[in-house]
C-alpha cells in the first residue's frame, strides 16, 4: 500500500507539474463552459430585432405596433420599407413587419360592428435563417390572432396551457454543463496514454520493472490518479455551473459520483488501448486526436440527438460518449433520456471490459 | 566519498556464487544476441563484462535482473532461479539501466523516496545523496540534470534498497575523467561494503581498474574470463613497443629487429612485442636512423587488456 501511494502522489506530482497537461484537463473545459455559457445564456428566451414599417399612421396602427411590443419576444426599429429592407440585407434585423394603408379603417370599422374586408400585415423573413423565421411567423400569427379575437368580443375557448414535462426546466445551459463534464473526462481518460508512452519511451517502466513493484500498483495508481482530477474537474465545473451560469443541479451527489468515476474509469481504459499501440509520444498525440475529435462532435454530447440528421444520429449510436453524456444529463439535471440510465451504465461497463481485454492483451512494458 | 560505514554488511556465506548463468541463449529474431553464456560471480567481487555495443553485455545483465526470460540456460541470483524468484530477487539486487530512467518531473529527493518505498528495505535519503555528491541537487527536478548527474542519480537508486548485487550497466558512460573516477571510487566503495557489483562497460581502462575479473564479450559470446593479469598473462609474456608506423621500414625489418617475436600495425602505429626492450629499442633506433628519420611517439609498456582484445577479436575496441 505504501508503495501505491507514493507511486500516486509521484504521478499527480508529475501531473501537476506538467503545464500543457494542467490547462488541457483544467482550464480548457473551465474556458469551454463560460463560453458556452455566456453564448446561451442571455434570459433563456431569445429576443429579435424586427423593422417596422408604418404605412397608414393612424392611432389603430401605433396599438397594433403596442401588441407586437407586448409579446416581449421582439425589439422594433421603426423606418420605411426601403430602409429596412437594406437593414435587414445587412443583418442587423432578422424580420420587417408592414402595417399597411387602411388598416385604421379596417379596424375601426370591424369595432364598429360592421363587415369590412380582412387586411393583411406584410412580415419579410430570411428563409436562409429557418429557425428565426418560423419563430417570427408564430409571433406575428400569434398576434394577429389575439387581435382578432379581440375584435370579435368573445373570450376564448380553447387556450394552450404550456407545461414543462421534465420536472426541472432543462434550459440550454443546463444541457450543456453535464455535456461539457463528459468531454472533459473523455479528454481526462484518452489523455492518460501520453504519460504512459512517455514512461515507457524513456523507459521508466522498465526500469520499474526493475523493481519488485507489482504491475498491478502500476495500473491502479494510473486509474486513482485519473479518478482524482475526475473529481476536482467535476466540481470545479459543477461549482460554475451552478455559482456562475445559475443552473439547476440535481442533489444526488452519490449517483453523479458513480457515473463520474464509471465514465472516467472507460475512458481511461481507451486510452491504455491507445497506449498500447502507439510506439512513440507522437504517435500517442496523433491518435488521441484522431480518436478525440470524432468523439466530441459525433456524440450528441453539444446537440441533442433528436435534431441530429438520422444518419449521424446511428453514427452517435456507437460513441461511447453519447452515453456517459446522456447519464450525466439524466442525473445532474434530470434531462430526458436517450436510453434508460442503466442501459448507459452498462453500455459504457461493456466498453470498459472491451478495452481492458485488448489493453491485457497488447499492451507492452518495454 | 570515503566508504561510509553505514553502509557496511554482513559478509555474505563463501563459496556460493552470487550470480550463476550456465549456458544462456536469447534471440531476437535472427539476431543471436546472447549465444551460450556461462560465468560466475562470487560474493563481494566486481565482474566485468567488457565488449563492444552490441556484443550481447546488456541482455545478458537485463536476464539477470529479470527483465527477460532467456529462450535457454538458467539463471541463478543470490541462489534464486530467475526464472521463478524474480520478485524476491528484485527485493534484493540494485539496477542501473543503461539509460537513465527517470520521472522528468520529479525531483532528486521525491525519486529516491518514490523507490525506497518499493522495496521492504530501504537506506537512508540523506546519506545516499551524500555519497553520490548529490545533495546541491535534492530540489532539481530530474530532466534538469547534467549527463553525469542523472547518471549518479541512477546510481543511487541502484543502492536505495540497501542491495547484496549492484547491475551497473556502463556507468560511466559519457562522463567526464573526472566524475568517471569519482564513481569508481563509489563502486570500490560497494565492494568494500561486501556487495558483489556486475557491471558492463566498453572502456578497457575501467575494467582493469575496478573489476577483479572479467568477461570479454564479443557476438554474443564470451571469448575469455579472468583477472585482468590472466588474460594478459595468458597470451603476452612479452612488453609492447609502441610507435607510430614508419613507412620506411618493411615488415621483414620489424620482425628481424632483437628480441622481436611478433609485430602488429594497426590505426597508424606499429606495436612490437619484444622480450627484450633495450635490443629492441636500441635496434629499431639504428633502423630508423638508417632511413633518415626517427620513431615518433615511441612508448613502451606491458601489454593492456586492449592487446588481448585485439588479439581475441581482431579489432581494437574504441570509446
Amino acid at each position: 500500500m505504501h508503495a501505491l501511494r507514493s507511486l500516486s502522489i509521484a504521478n499527480l506530482r508529475s501531473f501537476l507539474r506538467d503545464r500543457p497537461a494542467l490547462f488541457w484537463t483544467l482550464a480548457f473545459p473551465i474556458l469551454f463552459i463560460i463560453l458556452f455559457g455566456t453564448i446561451f445564456s442571455g434570459g433563456g428566451n431569445p429576443n429579435y430585432d424586427v423593422g417596422w414599417v408604418d404605412q397608414d399612421g393612424t392611432p389603430a396602427a401605433a396599438q397594433v405596433r403596442t401588441a407586437f411590443e407586448r409579446t416581449g419576444l421582439l425589439t422594433l426599429h421603426d423606418g420605411n420599407l426601403a430602409e429596412e429592407q437594406d437593414a435587414m440585407r445587412h443583418g442587423t434585423i432578422s424580420a420587417i413587419v408592414v402595417a399597411p394603408k387602411g388598416l385604421g379603417d379596417a379596424l375601426a370599422a370591424a369595432q364598429g360592428g360592421g363587415v369590412s374586408g380582412s387586411v393583411q400585415l406584410g412580415l419579410y423573413t430570411d428563409p436562409t435563417r429557418s429557425t428565426a423565421s418560423a419563430t417570427l411567423l408564430q409571433i406575428a400569427n400569434g398576434v394577429a390572432t389575439g387581435l382578432n379575437l379581440a375584435l370579435s368580443g368573445r373570450p376564448p375557448v380553447v387556450t394552450i396551457e404550456n407545461q414543462s414535462l421534465q420536472t426541472e426546466q432543462l434550459s440550454t445551459v443546463s444541457y450543456f454543463v453535464p455535456s461539457i463534464l463528459a468531454m472533459a473526462l473523455m479528454q481526462l481518460g484518452i489523455f492518460a496514454a501520453i504519460p504512459l508512452v512517455q514512461q515507457r519511451e524513456k523507459l521508466i517502466l522498465k526500469r520499474l520493472n526493475a523493481t519488485p513493484l507489482p504491475r498491478w500498483t502500476l495500473v491502479v495508481s494510473n486509474i486513482a490518479v485519473r479518478l482524482v482530477i475526475a473529481a476536482v474537474q467535476t466540481a470545479l465545473l459543477v461549482a460554475i455551473g451552478v455559482w456562475v451560469l445559475g443552473v439547476q443541479l440535481s442533489g444526488d451527489w452519490l449517483r453523479i459520483l458513480a457515473v463520474v468515476g464509471i465514465g472516467a474509469v472507460t475512458f481511461v481504459s481507451i486510452g491504455y488501448v491507445i497506449a498500447s499501440f502507439a510506439r512513440t509520444e507522437e504517435a500517442a498525440n496523433g491518435m488521441t486526436s484522431i480518436v478525440q475529435f470524432p468523439l466530441m462532435f459525433l456524440s450528441g454530447i453539444f446537440f441533442p440527438l433528436e435534431i441530429m440528421p438520422s444518419w449521424l444520429r446511428s453514427v452517435a449510436t456507437f460513441m461511447p460518449l453519447t452515453y456517459l453524456g446522456d447519464a450525466l444529463r439524466q442525473v445532474m439535471v434530470g434531462g430526458t433520456p436517450f436510453v434508460p440510465l442503466w442501459a448507459d451504465m452498462a453500455i459504457l461497463g461493456g466498453w470498459l471490459v472491451a478495452c481492458l481485454a485488448i489493453s491485457a492483451r497488447f499492451f507492452r512494458w518495454q | 566519498m570515503a566508504a561510509s560505514p553505514e553502509l557496511a554488511r554482513p559478509p555474505q556465506p563463501d563459496g556460493v556464487p552470487v550470480i550463476d548463468v550456465h549456458d544462456v541463449r536469447k534471440s531476437y529474431g535472427d539476431v543471436r544476441a546472447v549465444d551460450g553464456v556461462s560465468f560466475q560471480v562470487a560474493p563481494g567481487e566486481i565482474f566485468g563484462l567488457l565488449g563492444p555495443n552490441g556484443a550481447g553485455k546488456t541482455t545478458t545483465m537485463e536476464m539477470l535482473e529479470g527483465l527477460h526470460p532467456p529462450d535457454s540456460g538458467r539463471l541463478t541470483v543470490l541462489g534464486l532461479d530467475v526464472s521463478h524468484r524474480a520478485r524476491e530477487i528484485k527485493e534484493r539486487i540494485g539496477v542501473q539501466l543503461q539509460t537513465p530512467a527517470l520521472f522528468p518531473q520529479l525531483t532528486v529527493e521525491e525519486l529516491l523516496r518514490l523507490f525506497g518505498s518499493f522495496f521492504k528495505r530501504h537506506l537512508d535519503v540523506e546519506m545516499l545523496l551524500r555519497l553520490l555528491d548529490l545533495e546541491e541537487k535534492r530540489t532539481a527536478r530530474s530532466k534538469t540534470l547534467s549527463g553525469g548527474q542523472g547518471q549518479r542519480l541512477s546510481v543511487a537508486l541502484a543502492l536505495v534498497n540497501d542491495p547484496e548485487v549492484v547491475f551497473l550497466d556502463e556507468p560511466t558512460t559519457g562522463l567526464d575523467p573526472g566524475a568517471r573516477r569519482r564513481l569508481w571510487q563509489v563502486i570500490g566503495d560497494l565492494k568494500a561494503q561486501g556487495r558483489a557489483v556486475l557491471l558492463t562497460t566498453h572502456y578497457l581502462e575501467e575494467a582493469e581498474e575496478l573489476c577483479d575479473r572479467v568477461a570479454i564479450m564479443d557476438h554474443g559470446r564470451i571469448l575469455d574470463i579472468g583477472t585482468s593479469d590472466e588474460l594478459i598473462g595468458r597470451r603476452f609474456h612479452e612488453r609492447a613497443v609502441q610507435f607510430d608506423t614508419i613507412a620506411a621500414l618493411g615488415t621483414e625489418t620489424m620482425v628481424g629487429l632483437p628480441g622481436v617475436v611478433r609485430h602488429k600495425t594497426e590505426d597508424g602505429s606499429t606495436v612490437l612485442y619484444t622480450r627484450d626492450v633495450p635490443e629492441t629499442i636500441g635496434g629499431l633506433l639504428r633502423a630508423a636512423s638508417a632511413v633518415g628519420t626517427e620513431p615518433r611517439n615511441l612508448l613502451v609498456r606491458r601489454a593492456t587488456l586492449e592487446d588481448v582484445f585485439l588479439e581475441l577479436t581482431g579489432r581494437a575496441l574504441r570509446d
